[in-house]
């Protein structure tokens, strides 16, 4: 059940007034949030999701080290409750400019000087996250908007503030997910399973050739790193409508991670994993052992840079990573030292992919995960 | 052998006048150049106003003046006057006019010895520009004052008396008042002389000085009123002995044929911190019969005595009473008045020996204030009293200050740090002839390190309550620049007034970092 914006105003609410609370009675305030660290991400592997560890920071008001953050935090907590009690629909753009402020104070040798609340919108974008894993409500459910990136084309109806949108109907476009997909009621799914694909370009080419229609599937890009509204509808997808979902990406370490985002979270929105992540989301490729597999052309192929390298031997330590078949996939990328794109595989003619790889990549289960 | 070992050998065995030798090696008196020779004048006239003033209990008021008579012939005068002892009329001649005259041959610590140098400037003058030197003096109660033109007759080594008056002593003034003519390069010496009168007002804070010269003054006030305690004559320590000095020595009792005293007597009676137990005890160990009459000593007799008195390890240490330090509290007044620093300490150390010469060592350390950040501290150092300018890097002071690891003490270069260096001894051991640089004699290098360290350690607790009381501040900053948009935040979320807000954290404030902070600094100056 979505929360109601008066339950969401008064959680929100009650982070402040803990604070005033102890300032009030003379104890030196501080918040206490969830640390969003790797250290602090421990693998469900139960679930196979990323959790958020039990692990705590005190924000002290009274630390030098901490005033500013411990600041900037409850002039976010302000500002969203704030438009909150507005029904305003703020983007979290909007929240960094909203929250801009210059400070003047004479400093330790007496120099009048200024300072900006934050300098940044990544220093805004933090304390937003950090309301979010301390009140444990979604910024979607508090109604902050951001630049939502995401489409989808295929056999889906869904109703949003009143229209009924069918997806099928976009001619060469796509739908685009809106901030909040849980206020999406989805009408109607005739699919067979989901095909999320990485880049927005590859994307397209199938949209073009209405791959969706010929394989009864949804397409759905989150144009290279997702954001959370195209993980949200992914696993709505999965959770509500059991569809399967399969992941293609290009073969090298960020292509496997974000594979691996779709999956079972991130490292810094480890708090929202359950309510973003499919664990079940496989991976069809591209995989380093296709490039023998497929007899990918030398021409296609790309060396591996130290920094990918670095990526892959990382992963190998992820948990979600431990898998025989992704240890013997990043085991052979570091041993051959090549990646190569999706694009690679028109090595042999444009339509292999749509009409050989895919295809055999799910019909023969060559998917890893 | 050292230089006036040199020169009273030769008087001795050559004939030869001491004013005659001076005149030929000039250059080993500082008098090499119009530029140097301008510099160790002014030295020489001020470190023996300094000497009849406060050797004496008198307050030093020292006038100093150079004025360029031919500027095209680097023609100057240069004018000391002090409120000293002055010299008695009988004897002024001579202390002018001859050089090895003078009251200053006792053991005991002093800017000159045997007033030299004021001789050698005598000479120079009169040997550049053939004017005699002036002067006028008058000793306390004299009811007139002398006034004497005096030029000194080289190969006799006597001076000539150019002319010689007197006057009413009306207004009761004792002092002396010098003037030289001579060859000097005053554009050249300028920024030296300047630097060491302002050295002078250092190490001397009880002293008035005032200095001129063409474009320049320089006043220094007093900035207290005491004294160091003038020192006492003292004797030898046997292990500073040679054969001359026994000869001396021996010479000096006046009934030595009617009644001579023994070698036991003659220890104990003639050197520094030996009495019959001690004396009985070297005489035996040594070889000597302590009842031996001193005037049958023959000179190898002498030559074995002067040897196993050196090498005897059982002697008791010097005394210090021929030494006078300045003191920590003179020190820092005058470190802090000259460079204007933030922070000075000082440290006076125990008199200790080496070879049987007493000598004291104290080092100031000042921080922080007009002192300019440095890659090296700065070095100020200084021998009985005068600054040393020249010859830093063979100073044992600067090995030690490179030496020592500063960021122990909180000191992280480049930093505004100022090192004071006085070492005082009845004999400073300096390197070579010029006087400028004290040799690396490990008693003392010892004691200057201790010297520093013990003083760093107070700038280190001084830097750290320092930093504390910056902790603070930095704190209170940080809290008090928030607690505007903090407040605000509160009285969105809590739908209150924000004056609640600001007023609780102003008392937060209050109570948790302004008293801690004057508990830190109550903490600090109780230590």
């Amino acid at each position: 059940m979505p929360l109601s914006d008066e339950e969401i105003i008064a959680r929100l609410e009650e982070l402040g007034k803990r604070v005033a609370e102890q300032l009030l009675k003379g104890i030196p305030p501080y918040l206490e949030i969830p640390v969003r660290t790797l250290k602090n991400t421990i693998w469900d592997e139960k679930n196979k999701i990323l959790r958020l560890g039990p692990a705590k920071a005190r924000r002290e008001y009274l630390d030098v080290k901490s005033a500013k953050k411990f600041m900037q935090t409850l002039l976010m907590l302000s500002l969203i409750i704030m438009a909150r009690r507005e029904k305003d629909y703020p983007t979290i753009r909007d929240l960094y400019y909203m929250g801009k402020h210059t400070i003047t104070y004479i400093d330790v040798y007496g120099r009048k000087r200024q300072e900006e609340t934050w300098d940044d919108q990544r220093e805004s974008n933090s304390v937003i996250e950090d309301i979010e894993v301390a009140t444990g409500i979604l910024r979607e459910e508090m109604g902050i908007m951001h630049d939502a990136k995401g489409k989808i084309v295929g056999n889906i109806v869904v109703r949003s503030k009143g229209y009924l949108i069918d997806c099928s109907k976009m001619g060469s476009g796509a739908y685009a997910i809106p901030p909040n997909p849980d206020r999406l009621e989805i009408v109607k799914v005739e699919a067979d399973y989901v095909l999320v694909i990485e880049k927005d370009a590859i994307f397209e080419r199938l949209n073009e050739e209405e791959f969706w229609k010929r394989e009864n599937c949804l397409l759905v890009t989150g144009k290279g790193q997702p954001d959370r509204s195209t993980r949200r509808m992914v696993r709505r997808l999965w959770e509500e409508f059991g569809l399967p979902v399969y992941v293609l990406t290009d073969a090298d370490p960020y292509g496997w991670y974000i594979y691996s985002v779709y999956r079972s979270g991130s490292i810094s929105l480890s708090y929202e994993s359950e309510k973003l992540a499919c664990p079940e989301a496989r991976f069809i490729g591209v995989t380093t052992s296709d490039i023998k597999r497929y007899n990918i052309p030398r021409n296609y192929i790309i060396a591996a840079t130290d920094r990918d390298l670095k990526r892959a031997t990382e992963l190998m330590k992820y948990p979600w990573f431990k898998s025989d078949a992704w240890q013997y996939e990043l085991k052979l990328f570091l041993k051959k030292k090549e990646k190569i794109e999706i694009e690679a595989l028109s090595g042999h003619g444009f339509k292999f992919l749509s009409y050989t790889y895919i295809p055999e990549k799910i019909e023969k289960k060559l998917w890893i995960i | 052998m050292t230089i006036l070992d040199e020169i009273l050998a030769l008087e001795e065995y050559k004939g030869l006048s001491p004013a005659e030798f001076f005149y030929r090696n000039r250059e080993i008196a500082g008098f090499s150049n119009p530029t140097r020779a301008l510099y160790q004048t002014v030295r020489e006239l001020v470190e023996n106003s300094l000497d009849a003033t406060e050797m004496f209990g008198i307050l030093p008021d020292i006038y100093v003046e150079v004025e360029e008579i031919n500027p095209k012939e680097n023609v100057v005068s240069v004018r000391v006057r002090d409120n000293g002892i002055g010299v008695p009329p009988e004897e002024a001649p001579n202390v002018f006019g001859r050089v090895f005259y003078g009251s200053k041959y006792k053991l005991r610590q002093s800017r000159g010895i045997f007033g030299l140098g004021v001789k050698m400037a005598v000479l120079y003058a009169q040997m550049t520009t053939g004017k005699p030197c002036e002067i006028r003096t008058a000793t306390p109660k004299s009811d007139y004052i002398y006034s004497f033109k005096i030029l000194i007759d080289i190969s006799k080594n006597k001076p000539i008396i150019v002319s010689k008056r007197k006057e009413k002593n009306t207004k009761r003034w004792h002092g002396t008042d010098v003037r030289l003519i001579l060859e000097g390069n005053w554009s050249g010496s300028k920024n030296r002389i300047a630097e060491y009168i302002k050295r002078t007002a250092m190490i001397a804070p009880y002293a008035n000085i005032t200095f001129r010269g063409p474009g320049v003054e320089l006043i220094f006030k007093r900035v207290t009123k005491k004294l160091p305690e003038p020192p006492e004559t003292g004797k030898p320590h046997p292990k500073g002995v040679d054969i001359e000095l026994l000869k001396q020595l021996i010479s000096g009792f006046k009934n030595l044929k009617e009644d001579p005293p023994t070698l036991q007597e003659f220890l104990v009676t003639c050197f520094d911190s030996v009495g019959t137990i001690t004396a009985r005890r070297f005489l035996e160990w040594a070889g000597f019969d302590p009842n031996v009459r001193i005037d049958k000593l023959r000179i190898r007799d002498l030559e074995k005595l002067a040897r196993r008195m050196k090498e005897y390890n059982e002697w008791r240490r010097p005394r210090a009473t021929p030494l006078s330090p300045l003191g920590e509290d003179l020190l820092m007044k005058g470190v802090k008045e000259i460079l204007k620093a933030e922070f000075v300490t000082a440290v006076t150390r125990k008199p200790a020996s080496y070879g049987g010469h007493p000598f004291i060592v104290e080092v100031a350390l000042a921080w922080g204030g007009e002192i300019k950040p440095m890659e090296r501290p700065l070095l100020l150092r200084f021998a009985n009293k005068i600054p040393l300018l020249y010859d830093e890097g063979a100073d044992v002071s600067r090995k030690v200050v490179d030496n020592i690891d500063w960021n122990q003490y909180k000191v992280k270069m480049p930093a505004p740090l100022a090192v004071v260096t006085h070492i005082c001894s009845t004999k400073v051991p300096f390197k070579g002839v010029g006087k400028e640089a004290i040799a690396d004699v490990p008693e003392i290098e010892k004691e200057i390190e201790n010297a520093i360290k013990e003083a760093a350690r107070r700038l280190r607790r001084y830097l750290s309550k320092k930093e504390k009381e910056m902790e603070v501040k930095v704190k209170y900053v940080t809290i008090t620049k928030y607690a505007d948009e903090v407040a605000r935040a509160l009285a969105i979320i809590t739908k209150r007034d924000k004056e609640i807000y600001l007023k609780a954290i102003e008392r937060l404030v209050e109570t948790r970092i302004l008293k801690r902070g004057a508990r830190i600094k109550a903490r600090v100056r109780r230590r």
